[in-house]
């Protein structure tokens, strides 16, 4: 039986796994759509892994990072709960430990991470607009008829790319709308939303950093072949790919969760076991009458017994749970 | 007469000047609940769609206060210091209320202008005294009393490091013993300066609670509010050009003299969505901070946003960096 450490990274758009054995080689990985319902991607999850390994392996320490990070940690029980910030650094930084610049575009969320020396030094996020991230690519494909995984190839075919307006998803998609209409080729349109796209990221994700190669790209949306190529016409460097780009986050929750039970020997996993994925889990909301802050509060249920509450700003309903 | 004040945008300044005028004056002072989900949602559906979130959130109060007092106290503020401006919104501000607010009860609302006149705030707070109906005598000796308690209400604010945070409904200026024992001096982990509009970072609702929760992760918190004036104006000497927004001069002064004079270990910069004046001291911190000190350097952007789970992110991934500084590489820490 191989001693395993489980990552998950529960994201707006993908919920993905990444089970590593005690060397840090990976042994699975699984891209999951969240489709809005993440605790149902989490469990699925957990059974495809008990699935394809039945029980050769045994769980010595969970992850959890994403948006998600939270819930993921109550239904499976993680001994980790990281920000994706650092989760996608510390992924990056064991595969290509000279890294200097890790961009990172998701589902909801875009980043770019500095580092120097193996070390975080600086990172910026999308701040309140979340345009020109995984998301918004899909929704533009899905609307051209386009699948998503074909949208690069495509627009890797253009030879006269069109310019699409970049700064708001909105204005993108009636520009391209109206690109349409006047008869440009859809891989012009698409090249262009790739440029628009890209300029957007660097002049506002990116914005007075200081983008230094290597260059790491990860994130789902670093499957995007015209995004990739995007990125090395305007930064004039080449982009590099890890192997497992569209786990990264779940890798790094892993290696987090491996590098704690190291420095904890004694810690015994918070693991709930592959039975966890079979419980019944149900999550519901209301709002606290208390005062007039009317906190939305949100309750998770574990085959009807509550073991989660958060979304209080007072702490009144979250104290008494030990999450 | 009973008289509201909006427990927004510059409430975190004046409010102890306001306070002490206005009782003096035999009248009585009503605050607005602090920031709340109602506030904010009726603040949203009144204002002028373009308008900054802590516009919307001073409607809010403003609403919040209808039904309870016999005035509001509105007033058209223009300069607070010479040579200076606020920014353009405060200066329509009776103007946007009496347009979008229904129902609204008196306005007492007033010029105030500084920029090329430094005494102009007694008259100021005369003329606000007339338009009560007191005498210029009274007026006189009410602004007399209230800016010599607010003036050692500031010296003793700057001395203590005591932040302007309410304390539940109780205004910062009454809450007379606040708990920072959990906070002693020694226990903190890190300097943090974080700058901001008052009005961002002190309301615990607008601000998600910032200043908790990062006080919450060992940070003693620096903000331009407890840094004394002199030190703020050195700093913002250092600038190419004078600033002429006193906000965003207090930012960066605040900055510029920290840095330079300080043991920081990382800096916070909070600012609404659209801010316009916030755009252009932004952009000069950030570009500062990163050249020339290569500090952490964390912009959060406020909106009408209630899910925390991205503010948190950000914040706990500062956090790390600032962790990572301090104890060296390889120490993470499992939560957060």
């Amino acid at each position: 039986m191989t001693g395993c450490y489980l990552g998950i990274d529960v994201g707006s758009v993908s919920t993905n796994f990444a089970l590593i054995d005690e060397n840090g080689n990976l042994l699975k990985k699984l891209y999951l759509r969240t489709a809005g319902r993440p605790i149902e991607a989490i469990t699925n999850g957990l059974k495809m892994i008990q699935e394809s390994f039945e029980d050769d392996i045994k769980i010595m320490g969970v992850g959890t990072t994403g948006s998600g990070r939270k819930l993921a940690a109550v239904i499976v029980g993680a001994d980790v709960i990281k920000n994706e910030i650092t989760a996608h650094a510390v992924a990056c930084i064991t595969e290509y430990p000279d890294t200097r610049t890790i961009l990172e575009i998701g589902g909801q969320d875009s980043k770019i991470i500095i580092l120097r020396d193996g070390v975080v030094v600086d990172f910026a996020m999308n701040t309140v607009c979340a345009a020109g991230t995984g998301s918004f690519l899909d929704r533009q494909a899905q609307r051209l008829g386009i699948p998503i995984e074909r949208f690069g190839d495509i627009a890797l075919m253009s030879q006269n790319p069109t310019r699409i307006a970049g700064r708001c998803a909105v204005f993108a998609e009636s520009d391209m709308i109206h690109k349409q209409q006047m008869g440009y080729k859809v891989e012009d349109i698409l090249k262009g939303l790739c440029q628009a796209l890209v300029r957007n990221y660097l002049a506002n994700v990116a914005k007075g950093k200081e983008i230094k190669s290597p260059v790491v790209f990860q994130g789902g949306v670093a499957a995007n072949t015209g995004i990739k190529r995007a990125f090395e016409e305007e930064l004039g460097m080449e982009i590099i790919i890890p192997r497992y780009f569209d786990v990264m986050g779940a890798l790094g929750a892993a290696i987090l969760a491996k590098k704690f039970m190291a420095q904890n020997k004694r810690a015994k996993t918070k693991f709930a076991g592959f039975e966890a994925a079979f419980r019944e889990h149900t999550a519901g909301s209301f709002e606290c009458q208390g005062c007039p802050n009317l906190c939305e509060v949100v309750q998770i249920y574990v085959d009807g017994k509550l073991v989660a509450r958060w979304g209080d700003r007072c702490g009144r309903w979250s104290a008494d749970m030990a999450v | 007469m009973r008289i509201g004040i909006p427990r927004a945008l510059l409430y975190y300044n004046y409010y102890p000047f306001w306070k002490i005028f206005f009782e003096s004056l035999g009248h009585e002072v009503v605050l607005s609940s602090p920031t709340n989900k109602k506030i904010l949602k009726d603040g949203l559906e009144s204002t002028v769609d373009d308008a900054c979130l802590p516009v919307k959130v001073f409607h809010g109060h403003v609403i919040d206060l209808i039904n309870t007092v016999d005035a509001v106290f509105i007033p058209r503020i223009i300069s607070v210091e010479s040579g200076e401006f606020i920014c353009p919104k405060f200066l329509g501000l009776p103007d946007m209320i009496r347009n979008s607010v229904a129902g609204l009860p008196r306005i007492i609302d007033c010029e105030l202008s500084l920029y090329r006149n430094k005494t102009g705030f007694m008259e100021h707070a005369i003329r606000v005294g007339r338009l009560l109906g007191n005498s210029t005598q009274e007026a006189l000796r009410a602004y007399l009393l209230a800016s010599s308690k607010y003036n050692s209400y500031k010296k003793f604010r700057v001395k203590n490091g005591r932040l302007p945070i309410d304390e539940g409904d109780k205004s910062f200026f009454e809450v007379t013993a606040p708990d920072y024992s959990k906070y002693k001096d020694g226990s903190f982990k890190f300097n943090v300066l974080v700058l901001g509009h008052p009005y961002n970072i002190y309301d615990r609702y607008v601000s998600m609670n910032l200043i908790k929760k990062l006080q919450d992760f060992g940070a003693k918190i620096i903000t331009p509010e407890i840094i004394p004036e002199r030190n703020i104006s050195a700093g913002a000497k250092k600038l190419n050009k004078k600033l002429f927004w006193t906000l965003g001069k207090n930012i960066l002064g605040s900055a510029y003299y920290y840095m330079d004079n300080c043991k920081l270990d990382g800096i916070v910069h909070v600012a609404s969505f659209g801010c316009g004046p916030d755009s252009l001291v932004g952009e000069l911190l950030e570009r500062k901070v990163s050249r020339d000190y290569s500090l952490p350097f964390l912009y959060l952007n406020l909106d009408e946003h209630a899910g925390e789970e991205g503010f948190n992110t950000r914040l706990e991934a500062f956090v790390d960096i600032l962790e990572r500084r301090r104890c060296g590489e390889s120490n993470v820490s499992s939560h957060g």
